[in-house]
């Protein structure tokens, strides 16, 4: 693997090596890794031994994934430390690019680890659908919060900034995300941002599950989405299962741009002809994308129920995960 | 269209996977050549000399009296008469040389003093079936006979492939039986591409996700077959799952991933063997995609997936065929 990364690396821009190291974590991380995993995972993406020290006992591992006994350990560097644990990269010499980014989320996925344990948790166990009521009530009574209360929940990256409102960092099915606690509909937060619905304090979860969807739908354009404002559709976002791709929505990331494009104008525009218009083409020629569009979808997007398909397909290709990737490799 | 639920990826193979989804699209017919362009990670010399080991290239004559390359790797200092290894390499019939996938036999050759040959055998669709495999067998067959001047004992020769290269050595050990060619003492099939009906639940539940997914599979026995793939025109040498009688074949060893095309025929093909009184150890390795112990060779389950392969060979390389004149 480290030799698959540094051959990417010397191919790609800085900027993509720092996302993959990112997602590399988030999958640990989101599908419940060890720590072993972690460690190994840190190893061999810095290229030299990952520690921790975790209630006392030290674990090793090398790029290779092998534990690491030898007592010659190097000088830890970066290292991070929080309450009952501590986590490093050995490095004698120069500091790798990105050392620090990988023992800062390997710290993440630790402390994501050791939280569980911790008898009273944290903030994440209000929006954690897995728990009893009970728990959640209790914890919320810590936060002077009665069960009726109305809340919300917004979601937004995992390396926001908290608000000051209880937050935590929390594994989704889009990787980590910071959830934070909305009382009072008075939070500035930082963008890209989803609003969960408003719901009782004791169905938080609820809310949470909305804002990851509406942080989803966000973009450059629209950088804040209130799942409130989705209505009815929230309901078909919710129940749809982004590993499986419903046909609608794999025949929409089939087109190409300019398809997409003249298929988008068709269904907002009255006529062809104003399509035509507003895409600057001959009129013939887009009535024939428009049946070339009919054939490849299945359905005329110019109907009514067409364009309800083709509205519910583009809202949840937008859940749908970027890379449903196909990939080869060597066989 | 069915929708199959899978089993999930192992967290740490999915997390390398990630990282390298992007670069690795499907292969279609079209995107052959940019497959054979892109560079597989290979052992270099100077990788096999820090090991000890060495490679010379040697000729070889083939099917219809073509001349093939191939390597023989051993260790530097290599004397006597030690185990010897036929090594055919993975591509999907379609790619690959013959140094791809070395690295998982090269502890072989450094803890056992094993002689390891390895063929450039031709591939589709240029070549098409029964190229590849005639090229391997006649491989196998150069092989044994050279043993002495190699330094192999011809009682302790294994061969080994994974993937397509998996196939290939699984085709030519049912060639060496059919034509009483070479005895060997094991075959090893690393996650081999044994079937070309595509008709399993797992081509189907991988579909799409992992690495060698179902297109990327059709396309390597649409190379290799042409029209014939799925027909009753294909030969067990080509597609070893389609055989019916496998006694009298070496004991196997043979691994993939739950989480792959191959899953399902790698299985059966073990239970075939039992069937057919052939000793054979069988590991499905949970969460595993295609290879993944070569792409994430540090994960927990490719580390166990090596230590278990390891130890299988080291148990048939300590063991001897009883000796028939090299041939049975």
């Amino acid at each position: 693997m480290h030799h698959l990364v540094g051959r990417l690396s010397a191919l790609d821009p800085e900027a993509s090596e720092t996302l993959r190291i990112v997602s590399y974590f988030d999958v640990l991380i989101t599908r419940g890794a060890g720590l072993d995993g972690l460690l190994r995972g840190a190893a061999v993406l810095s290229g030299t031994v990952a520690g921790a020290e975790v209630r006392g006992r030290v674990s090793r591992r090398d790029p290779d994934g092998h534990p690491v006994t030898a007592a010659g350990e190097t000088r830890r560097s970066p290292e991070m430390s929080h309450g009952d644990w501590t986590v490093w990269l050995e490095r004698d010499g120069e500091p790798g690019p990105h050392d620090a980014m990988i023992v800062e989320r390997l710290a993440l996925g630790v402390e994501l680890i050791e939280g569980r344990r911790r008898p009273e948790g944290g903030f994440e166990v209000v929006i954690d659908p897995a728990r009893p009521v009970a728990e959640r009530v209790t914890h919320l009574a810590r936060h002077r919060l009665d069960p009726a209360t109305p809340v919300r929940i917004l979601a937004t990256a995992a390396d926001t900034a908290e608000t000051g409102a209880p937050s935590a960092i929390v594994p989704t099915r889009y990787g980590l995300l910071r959830a934070t606690l909305d009382v009072f509909g008075k939070l500035d937060p930082p963008e890209p941002v989803g609003f969960g619905t408003w719901v009782r304090a004791d169905r938080a979860p609820e809310s949470w599950d909305a804002a990851i969807i509406a942080l989803r739908l966000t973009d450059e354009s629209v950088p804040a989405v209130d799942a409130t404002e989705l209505g009815a559709m929230l309901l078909l976002a919710q129940a749809y299962d982004p590993q499986h791709p419903h046909e609608d929505v794999r025949a929409l990331a089939g087109l190409d741009a300019r398809s997409a494009e003249v298929l988008r104008t068709l269904v907002e525009a009255d006529s062809i002809r104003s399509a035509a218009v507003a895409l600057g083409m001959h009129h013939s020629t887009v009535q024939a994308r428009h049946e070339a569009l009919t054939h490849t979808l299945g359905y005329d997007p110019r109907t009514n129920a067409g364009r309800m398909r083709y509205i519910a397909a583009a809202l949840l290709q937008r859940l749908t995960a970027p890379a449903a990737p196909a990939p080869a490799g060597p066989a | 269209m069915l929708k199959y639920s899978r089993p999930p990826f192992d967290p740490e193979v999915e997390a390398a996977l990630a990282a390298l989804a992007e670069q690795i699209p499907a292969v279609t017919p079209g995107s052959i050549p940019a497959l054979r362009r892109a560079p597989l990670p290979v052992l270099s010399d100077e990788a096999l000399l820090a090991v000890g080991v060495t490679r010379r290239d040697v000729t070889v004559r083939s099917h219809q009296g073509a001349e093939l390359v191939a390597s023989v790797i051993a260790r530097s200092g290599h004397t006597g008469a030690g185990p010897g290894i036929y090594h055919i390499h993975g591509g999907g019939m379609i790619a690959g040389e013959r140094m791809t996938g070395v690295g998982q036999i090269l502890p072989w050759i450094v803890e056992h003093d094993a002689v390891a040959v390895t063929v450039e055998y031709r591939l589709a669709p240029e070549f098409p079936d029964p190229y590849p495999v005639e090229d391997c067998y006649a491989g196998l067959v150069w092989t044994a006979e050279h043993a002495a001047e190699l330094g192999i004992d011809p009682g302790k020769l294994l061969i080994a492939g994974a993937s397509a290269g998996g196939g290939l050595a699984a085709g030519t050990a049912l060639l060496a039986r059919d034509r009483n060619g070479p005895g060997l003492i094991g075959q090893v099939l690393m996650c081999p591409m044994l079937d070309d009906r595509d008709r399993t639940v797992s081509s189907a539940q991988y579909e799409n996700a992992g690495l060698w997914v179902r297109e990327s599979n059709r396309t390597g026995w649409d190379a290799l077959l042409g029209e014939r793939r799925g027909t009753d025109r294909v030969s067990v040498y080509a597609a070893p799952a389609r055989a019916t009688d496998l006694t009298g074949l070496p004991p196997a060893f043979i691994d993939c991933g739950s989480a792959e095309v191959f899953r399902d025929e790698d299985v059966a093909y073990a239970t075939a063997l039992w069937h057919s009184g052939v000793q054979a150890e069988l590991h499905v390795w949970p969460g595993g995609f295609h290879g993944f112990d070569m792409v994430a060779p540090e994960s927990g389950i490719a580390r166990a997936a090596i230590a278990a392969r390891n130890g299988w060979v080291a148990r048939t390389l300590g063991a001897r065929l009883p000796d028939t004149g090299g041939r049975r």
